[in-house]
């Protein structure tokens, strides 16, 4: 919805939503949608395990916030 | 010597090829569907005078919605008699005021499935049955009219399993869950009459429900001993994802007798149970769910980084429902047993009930 509307933005998710997520984006038109995925579960983590979680994840966010949006060129480059 | 009975004869390999076609097509809970034809559609419709194209519940985070027409054919496939379609509008009516459905908890890790009271005369004239076996299986307009609306949440709206719907487990319920109240023999005025309707009205009340715990209660005539059994019930700590929770208390005939006589009325059980059903605050502690997320609200830990006082820190007594309202009561069982039930229903709650008139047929 954000990228609609020209804002770069990046989805994260768990590896177990990864069906419903896929099937959220295909009915909102965005069949090629990006996700960032993490590993299950996060909400009984440690604030430790969950920065361990965010440094291995962070490189594929800033890659998708910084890619070109919907896979064309972002209205407002996108970068960061 | 009796006559063999007369039997239908028709092409049941023609049967067959039909419903493994509504098996290949995705279009069932798991369950063989009824086929469905434009002549089969129509009788439906004849039972509203309402628009085929009216909208009866809508997605927009789905880009979904569910017209009277869609909601006819779910009901068809679900094995409903036409004569049942107007108790169906009325539960999406239910549905679409009771508010948690348009805004996806459906699709929630949570599992919760849609259970259906239905009040007054249309009860007798369709046979929606509220005594034996209320929750259990047996009871063509019980079974199928909750039937009906899960096929709509899967044909209509695509909630299947493993996709957009996420339920972690779900529960039984998410096959069918109507029951009717047993009016007959509740000692008090029925559930719609209690909030206004006429007794001669019939409705439906849509509620979003978790589960139903049973409870045991066959060993007392003292009302306070069989009203902290209930609370007991309604209070365990599993219950609780947010602070407070809310519940739909089924009373068997017999216990609601046994309140009866001993002068309780429906809100007298209600308060009782409002202020015993409580966790100590050492019990909260021990699992872990003593205090709120600041920012979900959901209980955890007050270790928990995010944590924040609950808004009775103060008190060691941490009543489970927020209001005597987010507590309602039916009656519904036979009347052979000191057997109740507590429907665990959705969210905090606490306002008026979700319930919509059924509209007669033209």
């Amino acid at each position: 919805m954000l990228e609609r509307a020209g804002v770069p933005a990046v989805s994260i998710c768990t590896d177990a939503f990864m069906v419903p997520a896929r099937a959220m984006a295909d009915v909102l038109g965005y069949p090629d949608f990006e996700f960032v995925t993490i590993p299950h579960p996060i909400a009984s983590l440690t604030p430790t395990e969950i920065e361990t979680t965010v440094r291995q994840a962070i490189g594929d966010v800033v890659r998708i916030l910084t890619s070109p949006i919907g896979g064309s060129a972002a209205p407002d480059g996108g970068a960061l | 010597m009796t006559a063999a009975p007369e039997l239908p004869v028709v092409d049941v390999e023609e049967i067959r090829r039909v419903m493994e076609d509504y098996f290949a097509r995705g279009w069932t809970d798991g369950l063989p569907v009824m086929p469905v034809t434009g002549s089969v559609l129509a009788e439906f419709l004849a039972q509203t005078t309402r628009d085929p194209d009216e909208v009866l519940m809508a997605m927009p985070h789905l880009n979904r919605e569910c017209t009277v027409r869609l909601a006819a054919i779910n009901a068809a496939m679900a094995g409903c008699l036409p004569d049942y379609f107007p108790v169906v509008l009325a539960a999406w009516s239910a549905l679409q005021s009771e508010g948690y459905v348009p805004r996806a908890i459906w699709q929630s890790t949570t599992g919760t499935a849609a259970m259906l009271l239905v009040n007054g005369p249309i009860r007798e004239r369709i046979g929606v049955n509220g005594a034996g076996n209320v929750f259990g299986s047996g009871f063509r307009a019980n079974a199928t009219i909750g039937r009906a609306i899960r096929l709509t949440a899967i044909n209509t709206f695509g909630l299947r399993p493993g996709e957009l719907d996420q339920a972690t487990q779900g529960n039984p319920a998410k096959y069918s869950a109507c029951v009717a109240e047993n009016e007959e023999q509740s000692p008090w005025p029925a559930f719609h009459v209690e909030h206004g309707f006429d007794p001669q009205a019939s409705t439906v009340t849509a509620m979003t429900m978790r589960s139903v715990a049973h409870i045991e209660a066959r060993h007392t005539q003292v009302p306070e001993q069989l009203a902290l059994d209930i609370a007991g019930t309604i209070s365990r700590t599993g219950a609780l994802i947010h602070e407070t929770i809310s519940a739909c208390i089924a009373l068997g005939p017999e216990h609601a007798a046994l309140f009866a006589r001993a002068g309780w009325s429906k809100d007298d059980l209600r308060r009782f149970v409002y202020e015993h059903a409580f966790n100590t605050r050492e019990r909260l502690v021990a699992v872990g769910k003593d205090a709120v997320s600041g920012k979900t609200r959901w209980r955890l830990s007050s270790a928990h980084s995010e944590a924040v006082p609950d808004t009775v820190a103060d008190q060691d007594e941490v009543r489970v429902l927020g209001s005597e309202r987010a507590v309602e009561i039916i009656v519904a069982g036979a009347h052979n047993a000191g057997v109740s039930a507590v429907i665990e229903t959705f969210g905090p709650r606490g306002g008026p009930p979700a319930i919509a008139r059924v509209e007669p047929a033209p």
